[in-house]
């Protein structure tokens, strides 16, 4: 998981360009906000998100190999784990006594507007019976909230069909049964796409003025390799594509 | 038959015969389909968590039907997180205790959870010998120059 400080005090200018690759950094990346009472479940998911992340999906790739070309290696998906519905409200800010601490955002930003802080969640993935506040009042509270175009799905152990109505019906985007399979998670890909979309827009052009020095690198996962050959050239001719291969 | 595969061939027949006798099921595979070079001891590492959880659940499920009046809201909401868990690790025997308590719970039966909660400490045990010495040949294996055999 990638770790995002703030160092020592930086000049004004500085600290501008620190806040805008923070941005670019997280633009490239896909978040993840999880939220689950249980350790096991958290690891699993974890695990689950990495190794779908990995495994071959030509979106990833795109941006694993553009992050290679800028000189950054960094982890595809980025995630967030939170035991409980309050902390993850209180991480996107929706809790009135949260206090809006960041170092690189001017001082008079408001702590309803955590996207100026550069923060970007491209999907909630929460659980549905937890102590204290569960999955279906998080949902409610996400879709009445500055964060109510991203994506939330609920897992949840139980198969009863009137609570999944009723949590696509408040606007869940997918409803997962427990235990989590890799299945389970490669249904979350078209969201992802949808997702980093506007992000591909500009790695796009970014890629298109630095076509020269675009390197493609052999790593581990060997399933991977012939999809990086095959992407390297039409880069930009391949998104189109790739959205129809989003559709399942 | 070399040492390799001996130990290989007793992996595959142990690990065969805790699925036949129902100690772990499909979701135990997929765990193992989640572990690979980046992540070698992932399957040890989530089902040390369970071990642990479950001592931990249990702990509190007896403390709590101990009770002069059984707080069975409690005891349910313990039974519930176990059967999750175990669940989601493919624990399946454990997991099918689980279901029994719980209905125990529901119609707020003593007796009935104290012989539930007798049979997860079994389990419980079986399992945690079970999947040491899965471990352990997985370990010789490797030490030995085998690769872990990808699960059917």
């Amino acid at each position: 998981m990638e770790i995002m400080e703030s160092g020592a005090v930086d000049t004004q200018q500085q600290e501008e360009e620190k806040h805008e690759q923070q941005t670019e950094e997280e633009a490239e990346h896909f978040h993840v906000l999880a939220v689950d009472d249980s350790l096991i479940d958290r690891k699993l998911l974890e695990r689950l998100l990495k190794v779908s992340s990995y495994q071959g999906y030509v979106f990833m790739e795109l941006i694993n190999l553009l992050s290679n070309a800028f000189g950054r290696e960094r982890e595809r998906a980025l995630m967030t784990f939170v035991d409980s519905g309050d902390k993850a409200l209180e991480y996107l800010g929706l809790l009135n006594s949260i206090d809006n601490v960041n170092a690189t955002s001017s001082s008079s930003s408001p702590p309803q507007s955590p996207q100026q802080e550069g923060m970007k969640v491209n999907l909630i993935m929460t659980d549905y019976c937890m102590p204290g506040m569960s999955g279906y009042d998080l949902l409610k509270r996400v879709k009445g909230s500055y964060w109510k175009d991203v994506p939330v799905v609920i897992m949840s152990s139980e198969n009863v069909p009137s609570r999944i109505r009723m949590c696509l019906e408040e606007g869940a985007e997918e409803f997962l049964l427990k235990p989590l399979q890799l299945s389970d998670v490669e249904k979350l890909q078209p969201h992802l796409l949808k997702s980093l979309d506007h992000s591909c827009k500009r790695i796009d052009n970014n890629f298109n003025t630095d076509s020269k020095n675009i390197t493609v690198s052999n790593k581990s996962n060997s399933n991977n390799v012939s999809k990086r050959k095959a992407l390297s050239p039409e880069l930009a001719d391949r998104r189109p594509k790739m959205k129809g291969l989003a559709v399942v | 038959m070399d040492l390799l595969s001996q130990l290989q061939r007793q992996l595959a027949d142990f690990t065969a015969s805790l699925y036949r006798e129902g100690f772990v099921d499909d979701q135990f595979t997929q765990l193992q389909k989640l572990q690979d070079e980046s992540s070698p001891e992932f399957v040890v590492e989530v089902v040390s968590l369970f071990f642990e959880d479950c001592e931990k659940l249990v702990n509190n499920m007896a403390k709590a039907l101990e009770q002069q009046v059984v707080d069975f809201k409690q005891v349910d909401s313990h039974v519930h997180q176990l059967k999750g868990s175990s669940s989601s690790i493919g624990a399946a025997r454990i997991k099918n205790v689980c279901i029994a308590f719980k209905t125990f719970c529901e119609a707020q039966n003593r007796e009935g959870c104290l012989r539930c909660l007798q049979q997860v400490n079994h389990e419980h045990a079986q399992l945690k010998t079970n999947l040491q010495t899965l471990f352990t040949l997985e370990r010789q294996i490797v030490a030995n120059g085998g690769s872990i055999p990808a699960m059917q």
